[in-house]
């Protein structure tokens, strides 16, 4: 998640330090997240709305969220920005405060998906709310709509000998076992049996002598792209990855697959230590309003949870990640499915 | 003002400062993390986290599993492969080189250097542009007539690899061989000329013989910088291209296995070692001493 921000990323750290060091008020609501989450122009209409300072600060991984929240118990942020999977380890080292969402008004006018969050796997524990969904993208299909057709409707499109030697899939065994789970219609992908593992594993070693190459970074795709025949790619870095396609001038489509697309979700959480509440659930509202929503999709190609975007239909399944039973085994399993002649 | 003993005192002082970053900075920086390696090589990881109990488990899984030596023995001979490559090719051009008078001969080599002043990946990246279905290497040979269609032989597999790394190291060869080639005194070839000896027969037992170090060093320069490389054939390998450097990066990355990591670098550690024995071994002194 973090590779995919991370060119914005660079440009947002010089301002960042700006805004650290010009708002440095002690009252400021303190607030960290991930660039294109917090545009001074919104900080300035929320400043102007409520009329609380804002001081930003950006990361760049998940792990830099990670050491900066732990490392202060949550006394240096208020609110911050973090995804579903990530979520529940910050609960269970009780970083995060529950939310009271009759304090956001806005939360009632979000998608249909969004709006029983106890749905919404990974932002609840019983019974109490810890995450607000704020930003998501899907890891789709891209096809290529002059050499596929009919448009595919699944991942098991991957399989099809027709498109031998033109598929680009991505070289990841985390993800890649959970896509493969739920083509094969596994109810938890993230929680695979030793029999379920098994049958994946088969299953990846078909799919790997269907693919051209696996890739790692959306720029590698494309270059890939232009040089090869290539019909089909896993689009693990989802809009970002259509726009800078079709900007090219590439004939691509995307979809979400039927039984299932993964999907990243990251939500605004107040910290432990938060000094003001209810400015911190202000934020959250704040962020949630149309406008502020509706740019966070004009502004980054990725969706939002208040009105519809590109990123996925309002009838798209979506399958928010989740902490896999044992990243080591599944490394493990893809480097042997790799060697696998 | 200060006496002589002071200043020899200070002096001495000096050389010691001296002699003692001589020997610090390949300790600190050479020595010392291969040392973490080893011993890292001998703890295990469970859940995510690393422990620090001494198991030989990792050098067992190596040797046991499995996925592991098939991939190392193809590694090997892959690079082995591209050593031989890089000599047979280089070894013409080295020699033409030699043969160049004056300031030719360097303004050349200077220019066949070049490549290794731009950016491995940005090289790779060209390379494998060149190498694609669309890429020039097809259309130039459908071009001419050589292929009707363009072919997917020369991408995403082990010959995309090894065309890139010949590529890539062939600058390692060229030097090294130059190098010994330039040093074989005229004399001598003029003294075989003199005695009856037909320009192949001079080749064959003086030139050949008397460059033969600089082609070992050449063979050990490039043999460890390829076995050593993870990023072209993650780049250009696809599916079938799968090394052991591909292995090992995947422990650090995303499997977080440093301990299993550990063990397979020193597995490969130790191949580099015997290479670069090797290359020292038959690359020393005979050309010099001449």
């Amino acid at each position: 998640m973090g590779l995919k921000r991370a060119f914005l990323k660079l440009a947002a750290i010089g301002l960042g330090i700006g805004l650290m060091t010009s708002a440095a008020l002690a009252a400021n609501l303190r607030v960290l997240a991930w660039d294109g989450y917090a545009d001074p122009d919104w900080v300035k209409d929320f400043t102007a709305a409520t009329g609380i300072g804002v001081d930003v600060v950006f990361i760049g991984s998940d792990d830099e969220i990670w050491a900066k929240i732990k490392g202060s118990e949550g006394q240096d942020f208020d609110v911050f920005a973090v995804n579903t999977a990530q979520l529940q380890r910050y609960i269970k080292a009780d970083l995060v405060a529950p939310i009271d969402i009759t304090k956001l008004p806005n939360q009632k006018e979000v998608l249909p998906r969004f709006r029983d969050l106890s749905q919404v796997s990974g932002d609840t524990k019983d019974g109490k709310v810890y995450g607000i969904p704020f930003c998501f993208d899907s890891i789709g299909l891209i096809y290529d709509t002059d050499k596929v057709k009919p448009a595919p409707t699944s991942m098991s499109v991957l399989w099809d000998p027709a498109y031998k030697g033109k598929i680009l899939a991505y070289d990841n065994g985390e993800h890649n076992f959970s896509f493969t789970a739920l083509t094969l219609g596994y109810k938890d992908p993230f929680n695979l049996s030793a029999e379920q593992m098994a049958a994946v594993k088969a299953k990846l070693v078909e799919l790997k002598r269907n693919v051209l190459s696996f890739y790692t970074t959306a720029d590698e795709a494309q270059q890939i792209y232009q040089n090869n025949d290539v019909a089909l790619i896993w689009a693990n870095y989802g809009q970002q990855q259509v726009k800078a396609l079709q900007k090219i001038g590439a004939h691509v489509a995307y979809i979400n697959p039927s039984e299932g697309a993964l999907a990243w979700l990251d939500n605004w959480v107040i910290s432990k230590g938060v000094r003001d509440n209810a400015a911190a659930e202000k934020w959250i509202d704040f962020m949630l309003t149309k406008k502020v929503s509706g740019e966070l999709s004009e502004r980054t190609g990725f969706g939002n949870t208040v009105v519809e975007s590109s990123s996925a239909g309002s009838n798209d399944k979506l399958v928010w990640l989740n902490n896999v039973e044992d990243p080591l085994k599944r490394s493990d399993m893809w480097n042997e499915i790799k060697a696998t002649p | 003002m200060r006496s002589a003993a002071s200043m020899q005192a200070g002096e001495r002082r000096l050389s010691l400062l001296v002699t003692v970053l001589a020997y610090a900075m390949p300790v600190i920086f050479v020595l010392v993390p291969l040392a973490i390696f080893l011993v890292y090589s001998f703890f295990s990881v469970d859940q995510g986290t690393i422990v620090y109990a001494p198991t030989l488990g990792n050098y067992i899984r190596f040797f046991t599993d499995p996925i592991f030596l098939p991939v190392f023995w193809n590694t090997i001979i892959l690079c082995l492969s591209v050593a031989v490559i890089c000599i047979l090719l280089a070894y013409p051009t080295a020699y033409f080189l030699t043969t160049l008078k004056g300031r030719w001969r360097y303004a050349l080599l200077m220019l066949l250097l070049v490549p290794l002043l731009m950016s491995y990946v940005i090289k790779i990246y060209a390379i494998r542009s060149i190498l694609g279905l669309n890429g020039f290497l097809n259309k130039a040979l459908v071009a001419l007539g050589i292929l009707d269609q363009p072919s997917t032989l020369f991408v995403f597999n082990m010959n995309a690899i090894l065309l890139t790394l010949t590529l890539l190291l062939i600058p390692f060869a060229i030097l090294p061989i130059f190098l010994s080639l330039e040093r074989i005194p005229q004399t001598l070839l003029r003294a075989s000329d003199d005695l009856g000896a037909s320009g192949l027969q001079t080749f064959l037992r003086i030139t050949l013989p008397l460059s033969l170090p600089g082609v070992a060093s050449a063979a050990s320069f490039v043999f460890v910088l390829a076995i050593g490389d993870f990023l072209t054939p993650q780049m250009v390998g696809g599916i079938s291209g799968f090394t052991f450097g591909r292995i090992l990066y995947s422990q650090f990355g995303t499997a977080y296995n440093w301990p299993f990591g550990a063990a397979l670098s020193v597995a490969l550690a130790i191949v580099v070692i015997l290479a670069i024995l090797i290359g020292e071994r038959f690359g020393r002194n005979r050309g010099s001493s001449v």
